[in-house]
């Protein structure tokens, strides 16, 4: 025990004793620290930003970040600082235009909008960024806590227990599962998860021949994944509300995106008892879902959101708003577990070297580039009386969480909310420059017009999803897991040596797919029941 | 046509696009089958997961078509809607075009000659920014325009600001990044 | 309007206009478009854009790096093949490119005389790697589970290690679950994870073997590997083949002598400087770079394409 205390302790002294980035008034300013909050500032901003996302911002800075510190064990640290804030800012910014604007600045905060916005247009913005941000952080700060204590242990028994077959099962599963729940119809569920694992199996295979691409030499590296997303999830959606603008005509243009009457702001009383249920158990919800490698911060929210629902519409008084038209619950329910999915997701980075999502590949990379720290088992060796430098790295590491939670809850708000005067933009100016900004972050990652030809296509995509009553988000979810789900279905067929019946071998793999067929049947015929309240764009 | 036969319509396409294309487009447009026995190792071939892909199409066009019979059916896209896609599609192929052109159109016009073409001028100021801002303010200021309803200055001085912003944003501090169209020049 | 337009536009051109550096002979007609085909952030795609920086630095040109990934390298080559041949395009691949992969592919447009190979840059450290203390941290171990009937779990990351990893159950008598996975990374983290007994890496294991968490039971190039040096050679156990090859940057076909010369010379200089920071990446990456061009070269590339037909012909039946 006291072997674990050491470590911690050498791990706090390794980020504030670090090297300093620069003298103020003679004290040295350690630069992990100072990376960190720099890190914040520009992932809330980055998340507030729709068409950024976290991932995208720790693209474009990695580069940056290794040449300004180089290759040596003590960039690891300062870069880890910068890249962890990011992560951390971009969860709690994310909810900024997903309230304000209807746009979900990061594909996690698409539930978000569906309580926030209307609070927001209800004339009280500051309450719905408010709750977005103390569910957020307490979510993550919950959820960090889980890495701390469980990173050594869960995943490995996570991975100990799932074989291939079983990892492939569980991948099906997540998949059933949002075509089942989202939306009004399995059928449109269903065919949303159809085309989004078809987009993404363009040009992907293993065969020199790229499928699906009808000869054109365009698509032979498939569809670009930031392209294919951002098109179906931003670009559609501002279409349509170009489109509304239009047909309201000028008459109602000034009135839009703003808030339309005023009513007291801020967070109300009651609203911490209220909204506390919810955010504990959507923290544990992000968390178990983080812990998994692969199943992202999207499906935690939904997972969230619907587990919140249910049990607000099961106690909900007369007085209380339902989920769908500004309740609070709502927005808890969703950041809550959205964040939460943060920590939980370096458990297996961590312990295993394995990411769960993009922001953890980007750790991965860097920990790569730089040296000196191999995400894996190794790390969590706790050798005395010679120091494991790794591990003392990995307690940095969580140190520098804390210290950004600390700030997230302090000075995080803050910044989120200065981050509101964009709601005095009214829509139409606001959308076509969010339009070009997503355009030109990804060419400047892909640098090819072909990539913002294929988000304009998944754009008039998206749109008429929306038009159709198509929910979005199976095609999103299904878009993202759907080359990991081929490449864990090839290995784990190959690994069985050709047995085609390789995913019903296992107990637990039966478990898994009982459960599949469970989810279509029972969370579709609720979903029946109980007609989504929203308005005529609920699929969004 | 109402809305469930619409629906009906909907559902019988999904179920046809998807049959048509297990039979035809993805045997003559996938290297491997379903199950391929490579030198002496069996694996899952390229086709196999498209085809789980279609197979559930095949199963929501069914659905959508019970639904339909069953619940009347939900919203689908109106002749206005497709309309509307098409004043998206020729806006922002201009835009498109302008950021492609303008740079080249501009150093064949006053470049500096001497067989040097934009290709070389792709990293030089003002050339490298000038399809850049052309487009993108007539993307911006078209769109305003097009939700307005009616042209203004102010629309293309908003495009403008935007794109001048976003130069300063990944261009200037970024050595590495390219904007529009300089990767494709 | 217009003549106002030109003269600020030609005024800023002459401030910003592309410097020729005559003076060291050959220098590039404008910015050069370096293509990678690797993924972002890996160890390949750092090397390359530290080449690039060193390029920058060192000569003044103007490198624009760019991402090509995909299809082992045969996207990129096909990428650069619309390019024009004269020094303002290259990319960074593997020699397994032009040669086992061009080869599989039955391409005419990826023959070996349809680019120009520019220079190597670090050699591949390809080890068969197990986790050390594990069920199969040696040959004799692998040998004596496959005896006993255990089905042994093979990850490979390429076509042409699936190949070789037949091959060598073939001569061996062992019939290996071959799995393909992405990368050395996905081999080793599938090592990690319990889901692949065995794999080829082909230098990325070399901090986990120094950590003693991993260790390479075989050598699957024609020399000892510097971290497990008693590991037998793939080679001495039956094999007649190996998975040699280096990182190597290559351009359009038809590119002129001195222009090869030119760029070859440039990336030895900027990878053999102890300046450099892709000097440093290499020794830490690749226990040093190493950099080959010209006929030399041209010789290595035309016996990795002989070697890969005989390999996929032996495989075959």
């Amino acid at each position: 025990m006291s072997d674990v205390l050491h470590y911690i302790w050498l791990g706090i002294l390794a980020v504030f004793q670090g090297p300093a980035l620069f003298h103020l008034l003679g004290f040295a300013l350690p630069a992990a620290p100072v990376m960190l909050f720099f890190g914040l500032l520009t992932g809330i901003a980055v998340g507030a930003t729709p068409g950024l996302a976290g991932p995208m911002a720790m693209a474009i800075s990695l580069p940056i970040l290794i040449s300004v510190f180089g290759f040596t064990p003590d960039a690891l640290l300062p870069v880890f600082g910068f890249l962890i804030g990011i992560m951390k800012g971009a969860t709690v910014g994310g909810a900024v235009p997903a309230i304000l604007f209807n746009t979900p600045g990061t594909p996690d905060a698409l539930m978000t909008t569906l309580d926030g916005h209307p609070m927001a247009r209800a004339g009280q913005p500051r309450r719905a960024l408010r709750i977005a941000q103390i569910s957020s952080v307490a979510g993550d700060t919950f959820s960090d806590l889980v890495l701390f204590v469980c990173a050594p242990f869960l995943a490995i028994l996570v991975e100990r227990v799932l074989d291939l077959p079983e990892k492939t099962a569980l991948l099906v599963l997540s998949l059933s599962f949002v075509a089942a729940v989202m939306g009004k119809s399995l059928g449109r569920g269903l065919l949303s998860v159809s085309i989004g694992l078809l987009a993404a199996y363009v040009a992907t295979g293993q065969d020199f021949y790229p499928r699906l691409t009808m000869g054109l030499p365009g698509l032979e590296n498939g569809f670009p994944m930031v392209a294919a997303v951002l098109g179906v999830l931003i670009v559609g959606e501002i279409f349509c509300s170009i489109e509304d603008l239009l047909r309201a005509g000028t008459s109602r243009a000034t009135a839009d995106g703003g808030p339309e009457k005023r009513t007291s702001d801020g967070l109300q009383p009651g609203d911490l008892k209220r909204i506390t249920p919810y955010i504990a158990r959507s923290a544990i919800i992000g968390t178990v879902i983080g812990a998994m490698p692969g199943v992202g911060s999207t499906l935690a929210a939904m997972l969230g959101y619907t587990f919140g629902k249910r049990r607000h519409e099961a106690r909900r008084g007369p007085a209380d708003t339902p989920f769908g038209q500004g309740a609070p619950e709502g927005i808890a329910a969703t950041e809550a577990a959205n964040s939460a999915v943060s920590g939980a997701n370096l458990i297996p980075v961590l312990s295993l070297g394995i990411p769960g999502n993009a922001a953890a590949v980007f750790l991965i990379l860097a920990a790569d580039s730089i040296g000196g720290f191999n995400p894996g088992p190794a790390v969590f060796r706790f050798t005395a009386p010679e120091v494991n430098p790794e591990l003392v790295i990995a307690f940095g590491i969580f140190t520098l969480m804390s210290l950004g939670n600390i700030l997230n809850w302090t000075i995080g708000g803050a910044f989120m909310r200065s981050l509101g005067v964009l709601a005095r933009i009214p829509n139409r100016y606001l959308l076509p420059v969010v339009l070009l900004v997503t355009l030109t972050s990804i060419y400047v990652q892909e640098t090819s017009f072909f990539a913002l030809w294929v988000t304009f296509g998944f754009g008039i995509l998206g749109y008429l999803f929306r038009r159709a009553a198509v929910p979005v988000l199976p095609f999103v979810i299904a878009f993202i897991l759907a080359k990991p789900l081929e490449e864990t279905a090839r290995e784990a067929f190959a690994a069985t040596g050709g047995d085609p019946l390789f995913l019903f071998r296992s107990p637990v793999s039966l478990l898994l797919f009982g459960a599949t067929i469970g989810s279509i049947i029972f969370l579709h015929r609720t979903s029946d029941r109980h007609e989504p309240p929203s308005g005529p764009r609920e699929t969004r | 046509m109402s809305l469930k036969q619409a629906n009906i319509v909907f559902g019988g396409l999904a179920l046809l696009a998807a049959i048509l294309a297990l039979l035809l487009w993805l045997p003559n447009d996938t290297g491997s089958a379903m199950i391929v026995h490579v030198r002496g190792r069996v694996k899952i071939g390229d086709a196999l997961a498209p085809a789980v892909a279609l197979a559930i199409l095949v199963a929501a066009g069914l659905l959508i078509m019970v639904e339909a019979l069953k619940q009347g059916g939900s919203a689908l896209p109106s002749g206005d809607n497709i309309r509307f896609c098409a004043v998206l599609f020729l806006l922002f192929s201009g835009a498109i075009v302008l950021m492609r052109w303008t740079g080249p159109l501009a150093v064949w016009l006053a470049g500096p000659g001497e067989g040097i073409g934009y290709r070389e001028l792709r990293d030089s100021v003002p050339w490298k920014y000038l399809g850049f801002m052309t487009g993108g303010t007539f993307l911006v200021a078209g769109l305003i325009s097009l939700a307005e309803w009616r042209i203004t200055w102010k629309a293309v001085m908003i495009g403008l600001a935007a794109t001048i912003l976003l130069i300063l944003l990944y261009d200037l501090p970024f050595d590495d990044l390219l904007l529009p169209p300089n990767g494709d020049v | 309007m217009k003549s106002v337009l030109a003269s600020l536009a030609l005024a800023a051109a002459l401030v910003s206009a592309p410097f020729h550096a005559w003076a060291d002979g050959w220098a590039p007609p404008g910015p050069i478009k370096m293509l990678i085909g690797f993924a972002a952030g890996g160890g390949a795609d750092t090397q390359a854009r530290l080449i690039a920086q060193g390029l920058e630095k060192k000569y003044g040109w103007k490198v624009l790096p760019e991402q090509a990934p995909g299809n082992s390298g045969l996207n990129l080559a096909k990428q650069l093949a619309s390019e024009p041949a004269d020094g303002t395009a290259f990319g960074m691949v593997v020699t397994e490119t032009l040669a086992y992969s061009a080869v599989a592919s039955k391409n005419p447009d990826f023959e070996l005389s349809k680019f120009t190979s520019l220079a190597t840059t670090a050699r591949f450290q390809l080890g068969l790697v197990a986790m050390k203390g594990g069920e199969f941290d040696s040959w004799d171990k692998v040998k004596a589970a496959a005896a006993a009937g255990k089905p042994i779990r093979f990850g490979t990351a390429s076509d042409r290690q699936a190949d070789v990893a037949y091959h060598l159950g073939q001569k061996t008598g062992i019939d290996f679950n071959i799995v393909p996975v992405k990368g050395g990374a996905g081999v080793m983290n599938g090592l990690r994870g319990g889901d692949l007994d065995i794999g080829w890496v082909a230098g990325a294991q070399s901090k986990p073997v120094k950590q003693g968490e991993m260790i390479n039971i075989a050598s699957g190039i024609p020399a000892a590997l510097i971290d497990n040096p008693e590991a037998p050679k793939i080679t001495d156990l039956g094999s007649d083949f190996n998975l040699d090859g280096y990182f190597m940057f290559i351009a359009p076909g038809n590119m002129a002598p001195d222009v090869r010369k030119a760029l070859g010379d440039a990336i030895r200089d900027v990878l053999t400087d102890s300046s450099t920071e892709a000097y440093a990446f290499a020794q830490k990456a690749f226990g040093g770079a190493s950099v080959v061009t010209g006929e030399e070269l041209d010789g290595y590339m035309a016996d990795s394409v002989d070697a890969s037909k005989k390999l996929i012909k032996a495989v075959s039946n």
